[in-house]
C-alpha cells in the first residue's frame, strides 16, 4: 500500500500536466512558428538542462548512500552539527563583510550620497540616515548573536540546556526600548512627513502632469498661473489633454512633452492620468505622487540645483533629472519617461515662451506678460 | 471539552472496523486531515516550482536585457518570439509568479498543509470540526489552482496587471492584453480560492475552541496552534473584504459599472463612459486583505519555527505568554496598518500618519518575537538538523527584512521608496524566505509525522545553505538598486542611462537565483525520494513534547487507536531540572497529580508577582470569565 501514497502525488502532477499539455500553446502558435522554434532552440540548452538534473540526482544518490552508510556504521559519516556550527560563522562574518562591501560599492549609487535637488531633500535624507544608523546597528548585534549562538550552542554530549521559559524584567524591557526608538522615529517621521505633504506657497508655479499610456505631457498655466479647465471627454487625438481652451484660464495655457522648472521656485504639481494609475516619480527629488484618471493628485516641491549645477556637482555632463512612471501601467511602463530640466529663472522664461499657449490669444498674454516681471502677482525674491 | 471529546470517542469506536474504504474516498476525496494536509502540500509544491520557474525566466529577461535566449521560444511560443521576451508576457509572469507564491503556496500550501495536520493532532483530536467543509476546502483549492493555471494558455495571456490587479488597468481589456480573459480567469480562480480559505479557516477556529483534549488549555497550546489560530481569525475576517472587492471588479469589467471608474472615455472602456467611482477604493479593499494577508503568511511560519526551535534546542520557548501576546498583537494591528501601502495615492497626509503610526507599532511585537527566539537559542543544546537550520535561517529574515519595513512604514520615507527594488528587497526577505524558510522548517519536521520516513538530511543541510546564501545574494543588493531609485516591475533598464551601473548586479542576482532554484530542485528530488526510500520514521524521532508524537507511525482515520491521551503540562518541558532525560511529553502527569485540569505550576516564574486577593464576588467572575475564555 506504500506506493499508493506517490500515486496521490502522481495524480495531481498528472492533472497539472494534463491540463497545460491540452492547452498548451493554445493561443497563436500556428505549425510555422512550431517549426521555427524547433529549428532555432539551441540543442545546447537542453543539453545544460538535463546535465543539471542528473547531477542533482547523483549527488541525491551519493548522500542517501552517505546516510545508509551511517545508519550501518550507528553513527553519521558526516557531523552536520559541527559543521553547521562552523558555516554559521563564516556566513555571518563573509555576510557582514559582504554588506560593508555593498554600502562602500553601491551606497555611492544611492540617492542619500547623491546631491539633495529639492528643498525638502536634506530634510528626508537626514531621516532616512537616523533609520539607518538605528536599525543597522540592531540588524548587525541580533545578526551576529543568532549565528554566534548557533556555533557556541550547538549540540555537544553531556551538556544539558539551562532551563530557563521566562523572565518578566526581561521581557518588559524588550518592550520598552524598541517602544521608544519607535516613538522617536514615529515623532520625526511625522514632522517630515508633515512638511513634505502639508506645505502650500500661495506663490508656488501650478504645472499639470499628464500621464497616459505611455507618456508625459506638462500643462503650464500661463500668465495667469491658473490651470484651464478640463474635461475628459474631449480628450482625443488632436486634444489629447482633453483642456477646454475656451473656457476661462485655459487659453493662455501651455502644453509641453518636457518638464522645465525655475530653479529656487516652489512648484506646485498637479497630477492627472488619462487611462489607468500611473505614479509620476522624481527620485533626484524625493518626489513620488500616483497620478489616478478621475482623482486628481498633488505634490509641492522646491527644486534647489539647476540641471547644470547638477552635471557639476556629479561630473557627468549627460546627467539629466527625469520623471518616470512608477505603478504598473502596460507594455510600455518601462518605457514611459519625461526629461526633467531645473533651470535658472531667465532661462526658463526663455523656454517657456518658445512654446505656445493653446490659442493666439492666449499666446500674446503670454508674450506680453514676463512671468518673472515685478509687476507679476507671482513675482519673488 | 470533554464531553465533545468522549462523545468523538463513541463514534470512532462506532466506526472502527467495519469501514473499508476505497481508493476514492482515502487518496482523492479524503476527509481525513492528515491526507488533506498532503494533499494541499503538494499542491503547494507543484505551484511553488512553477512559480519559483516563472521567477527564473523573468531574471534571465533582467539580467540580459538585450540578448536573446531561443529556449524562450521553444517555451513559450508566441510570447518569446525570437528568443525576446514579450513585455506583456514579462509582466503577466511577474504577476502570476506574485499570485501563485503569495495565495497558493505561502496562504494554502502553508497555512493549508500545516494548520490541517497540526491542529488535531496538537490539541488532540480524532479529526477537524467537519471533515467533509475540510475536503471541500482542498477541492476549492485545487480548482482555483487549476483556473489558475488554465489562465496561462488563454488569448491574451494571463492576468498581467501586478499581483494587486490594480484597476482601472485590470478594469480596461483596452489597457493591456492580460486584462481580458485572463484577468476573468484570475479573479473566478481568486474567489474560489477564496472560498476554501474561509472553509478552511472557520473549521481550524471551531476545532481549535472546541475540540481540545482533557487537559488542554488554551495556556498549554503548542505555539503553533496559537500562530494557526489566529492565522485563520485573520482570513475570516479579511478575506471576505477581498471576495467583496473582487467581485465588484467583476461588475466593472463585464457589465459596465464603474465602482472603480472615474472619468474614463467610452472609448477606452468598451463604449461606456465610466463615471463616478474610485481606483482607490479598489486599493483600500485589496489592502484591507492585502495587509493581514502578510500575517496569514508570516504567523503559521512564526508558529511553526518557535516549536521546531524549541524542541530542538532542548529548551522551553523562551517568554510562552509573551509569544502569545506578540502574537495577538500583530492580528490586531494588522487591521489597522493597511494604508501604508497607499501612502502616495493622494490620501489625507493626516490619514497617512495614523497608517505610519499603527505600521510602526508593529515592530514592537515583532522585536518582541526575535527577542524571544535569541534567548531561547541562549545557552541550549542546539541539535542544528535542517529543520533547526531553516528556522535560524527564518529568524535571520525576519530581522532583515523586517528592520527595512521600519523605512517603509515611515510616510515620509516611503515617498521615495514606494515601488522600487526597495520593496521588492523588503517583502521578499520578510514576508517571502522568511515565510518559505518557515514552510520547509515545517517540512523537514513533521515529514515523518506525513510520510512515516524521515528526509536524507545532508541533503537538507546542503539545500539549506545554498537557500539562504542565494536569497541573500538576490534579495539584498536589491536594496540598494531601491535606494538608487531603480523601480519594480521594469521589464528592461535600457531606457535609462543613470541605472546601467545596475547591470552586473543584475547579472549577479540572476546567477543568486539560479543558485537558489537548484537548491530547490535538490529539495523535490529529497521529498519525493524520501517518500518511498527515506529512512523509517520512529514514533518520535526529534524527542518532541508535543501531542502528535503519541500517535502510531503507520496512520489511522482517528488519530490515536485507543482513548486519546489527556494532556498534564504545557509543550515546554525539555530539560527540566531533576529530570534525567531532557523532554517530558504534554501527556505525562506530574508526580501525584491525576486530574490534567488541576493545575500544578507548570510554568516556573522567577519573579511572579502575587495576585491580589479578590472579593468573593470578584473572584467567582473572574474565575467564570477566564473558563470561558479557556484559561483556567
Amino acid at each position: 500500500m506504500k506506493y499508493l501514497k506517490i500515486k496521490t502525488s502522481f495524480v495531481f502532477v498528472l492533472a497539472i500536466f494534463l491540463l497545460t499539455s491540452l492547452s498548451v500553446f493554445a493561443q497563436d502558435m500556428n505549425e510555422d512558428s512550431v517549426a521555427a522554434a524547433k529549428s532555432t532552440a539551441s540543442n545546447i540548452n537542453w543539453l545544460i538542462v538535463g546535465i543539471a538534473f542528473l547531477l542533482v540526482f547523483i549527488i541525491g544518490m551519493i548522500f542517501d548512500i552517505l546516510s545508509k552508510v551511517g545508519d550501518v556504521q550507528k553513527k553519521p559519516v558526516i557531523n552536520w552539527g559541527k559543521i553547521n556550527g562552523i558555516l554559521s560563522i563564516i556566513f555571518i562574518v563573509v555576510g557582514l563583510a559582504a554588506c560593508v562591501w555593498e554600502f562602500i560599492v553601491h551606497g555611492k549609487l544611492t540617492f542619500f550620497n547623491l546631491p539633495a535637488a529639492s528643498a525638502h531633500a536634506n530634510e528626508y535624507d537626514d531621516m532616512f540616515m537616523i533609520t539607518l544608523w538605528l536599525t543597522g546597528v540592531v540588524f548587525v548585534v541580533t545578526q551576529i548573536l543568532l549565528f554566534w549562538y548557533t556555533y557556541k550552542y550547538r549540540e555537544a554530549k553531556g551538556r544539558k540546556a539551562l532551563f530557563y521559559p521566562d523572565n518578566h524584567t526581561f521581557e518588559i524591557w524588550a518592550t520598552i526600548i524598541p517602544g521608544i526608538v519607535l516613538t522617536v522615529l514615529v515623532v520625526r517621521g511625522l514632522f517630515v512627513w508633515n512638511d513634505m505633504t502639508s506645505s502650500r506657497d500661495k506663490n508656488a508655479l501650478n504645472i499639470e502632469v499628464f500621464g497616459y499610456q505611455f507618456a508625459w505631457n506638462a500643462r503650464y498655466a500661463g500668465a495667469d498661473n491658473k490651470l484651464g479647465k478640463y474635461d475628459f471627454r474631449q480628450m482625443g487625438v488632436v486634444n489629447a489633454l482633453g483642456v477646454d481652451s475656451l473656457k476661462e484660464n485655459a487659453g493662455d495655457d501651455i502644453i509641453t512633452s518636457e518638464l522645465h522648472v525655475p530653479v529656487n521656485q516652489p512648484i506646485y504639481l498637479h497630477f492627472r492620468a488619462k487611462d489607468v494609475i500611473h505614479s509620476a516619480y522624481l527620485p533626484h527629488f524625493r518626489v513620488q505622487m500616483n497620478v489616478v484618471p478621475g482623482l486628481p493628485t498633488n505634490f509641492h516641491f522646491t527644486p534647489i540645483l539647476t540641471t547644470n549645477e547638477m552635471r557639476a556637482k556629479q561630473d557627468d555632463p549627460k546627467f539629466d533629472y527625469i520623471l518616470l512612471c512608477n505603478k504598473i501601467c502596460g507594455s510600455a511602463h518601462y518605457r514611459m519617461k519625461m526629461k526633467v530640466i531645473v533651470d535658472s529663472k531667465e532661462e526658463f522664461e526663455k523656454w517657456l515662451k518658445t512654446n505656445p499657449a493653446l490659442t493666439a490669444k492666449g499666446t500674446e498674454t503670454n508674450n506680453s506678460f514676463s512671468f518673472f516681471s515685478k509687476t507679476s502677482p507671482l513675482a519673488f525674491n | 471539552m470533554s464531553a465533545v471529546a468522549s462523545h468523538a470517542d463513541v463514534l470512532h469506536h462506532d466506526d472502527h472496523g467495519h469501514h473499508k474504504e476505497t481508493f476514492i474516498s482515502k487518496y482523492v476525496f479524503s476527509m481525513d486531515h492528515k491526507m488533506i494536509s498532503k494533499q494541499f502540500l503538494i499542491t503547494g509544491i507543484i505551484m511553488g516550482t512553477i512559480g519559483m520557474l516563472m521567477s527564473l525566466v523573468f531574471r534571465l529577461q533582467l539580467a540580459y536585457p538585450n540578448t536573446t535566449f531561443p529556449i524562450f521560444e521553444t517555451l513559450l511560443g508566441e510570447w518569446g518570439k525570437g528568443g525576446k521576451l514579450d513585455p506583456n508576457f514579462y509582466l503577466a509572469l511577474i504577476t502570476i509568479h506574485g499570485t501563485i507564491m503569495v495565495f497558493f503556496v505561502l496562504t494554502a500550501g502553508l497555512s493549508g498543509t500545516f494548520s490541517n495536520l497540526l491542529i488535531p493532532l496538537q490539541v488532540g483530536a480524532r479529526d477537524m470540526a467537519s471533515p467533509f467543509l475540510n475536503m471541500l476546502s482542498y477541492w476549492f483549492f485545487f480548482t482555483s489552482s487549476c483556473v489558475m493555471i488554465a489562465s496561462l494558455f488563454v488569448q491574451g495571456g494571463p492576468a498581467s496587471a501586478g499581483w494587486t490587479i490594480y484597476p482601472p488597468l485590470s478594469a480596461l481589456p483596452k489597457a493591456i492584453p492580460g486584462s481580458g480573459t485572463g484577468m476573468t480567469l484570475w479573479l473566478v480562480s481568486m474567489i474560489l480560492f477564496i472560498v476554501s480559505s474561509l472553509l478552511g479557516g472557520i473549521n481550524y477556529v471551531a476545532t481549535v475552541l472546541n475540540m481540545r483534549t482533557k487537559g488542554m488549555k488554551m495556556t498549554r497550546l503548542p505555539l503553533t496552534i496559537w500562530a494557526f489560530t489566529f492565522t485563520a481569525i485573520l482570513g475570516i475576517l479579511s478575506f471576505p473584504v477581498l471576495f467583496g472587492g473582487s467581485l465588484l471588479l467583476v461588475f466593472d469589467r463585464s457589465f459596465g459599472t464603474s465602482f472603480y471608474l472615474n472619468e474614463i472615455p467610452a472609448d477606452l472602456a468598451g463604449g461606456i463612459e465610466r463615471v463616478g467611482g474610485s481606483p482607490i477604493l479598489f486599493q483600500h479593499l485589496f489592502w484591507f486583505l492585502g495587509h493581514p494577508e502578510v500575517y496569514i503568511i508570516l504567523l503559521p511560519a512564526l508558529g511553526i519555527t518557535s516549536e521546531v526551535i524549541a524542541t530542538n534546542s532542548r529548551k522551553p520557548i523562551f517568554g510562552y505568554r509573551a509569544m502569545i501576546g506578540s502574537i495577538m498583537a500583530i492580528a490586531l494591528l494588522s487591521f489597522v496598518v493597511w494604508g501604508h501601502h497607499m501612502f502616495i495615492t493622494g490620501m489625507n497626509p493626516f490619514l497617512g500618519s495614523v497608517f505610519m503610526l499603527g505600521t510602526l507599532i508593529i515592530a514592537v511585537p515583532s522585536a518582541i518575537k526575535t527577542f524571544n527566539y535569541l534567548g531561547t537559542l541562549w545557552k541550549g543544546n542546539l541539535r542544528l538538523n535542517p529543520q533547526m537550520m531553516f528556522a535560524i535561517g527564518l529568524v535571520s529574515f525576519f530581522i532583515s527584512g523586517g528592520l527595512t519595513g521600519i523605512f517603509l512604514g515611515n510616510a515620509a520615507l516611503d515617498i521615495n521608496l514606494h515601488d522600487t527594488y526597495f520593496v521588492v528587497a523588503h517583502f521578499h526577505l520578510v514576508m517571502g524566505s522568511a515565510a518559505i524558510f518557515g514552510m520547509l522548517c515545517g517540512i523537514y519536521h513533521w515529514y515523518p509525522k506525513m510520510f512515516g520516513r524521515t528526509m536524507n538530511e545532508s541533503l537538507g543541510q546542503i539545500h539549506f545553505w545554498m537557500t539562504i546564501v542565494s536569497a541573500y545574494c538576490v534579495f539584498f543588493p536589491m536594496h540598494f538598486m531601491g535606494l538608487a531609485g531603480v523601480p519594480r516591475r521594469y521589464y528592461a533598464f535600457t531606457a535609462y542611462d543613470q541605472f546601467n551601473v545596475f547591470v552586473d548586479m543584475n547579472i549577479f542576482i540572476t546567477y543568486a537565483a539560479f543558485l537558489g532554484g537548484i537548491a530547490q530542485f535538490i529539495f523535490l528530488f529529497n521529498f519525493f525520494y524520501s517518500m518511498r526510500k527515506g529512512k523509517k520514521a520512529v514514533q518520535n524521532p526529534w524527542e518532541s513534547n508535543t501531542l502528535e508524537w503519541t500517535t502510531p507511525v503507520k496512520h489511522l482515520h482517528g488519530n490515536w487507536p485507543g482513548e486519546i491521551p489527556h494532556v498534564y503540562r504545557w509543550p515546554y518541558d525539555y530539560s527540566v531540572p531533576g529530570h534525567e532525560i531532557d523532554f517530558i511529553p504534554q501527556n505525562t502527569p506530574h508526580e501525584g497529580q491525576e486530574d490534567p485540569l488541576t493545575e500544578p505550576q507548570t510554568i516556573p516564574t522567577p519573579e511572579r508577582k502575587v495576585v491580589p486577593t479578590l472579593a468573593k464576588e470578584e473572584a467567582v467572575l473572574f474565575t467564570l470569565v477566564k473558563r470561558w475564555l479557556g484559561f483556567a
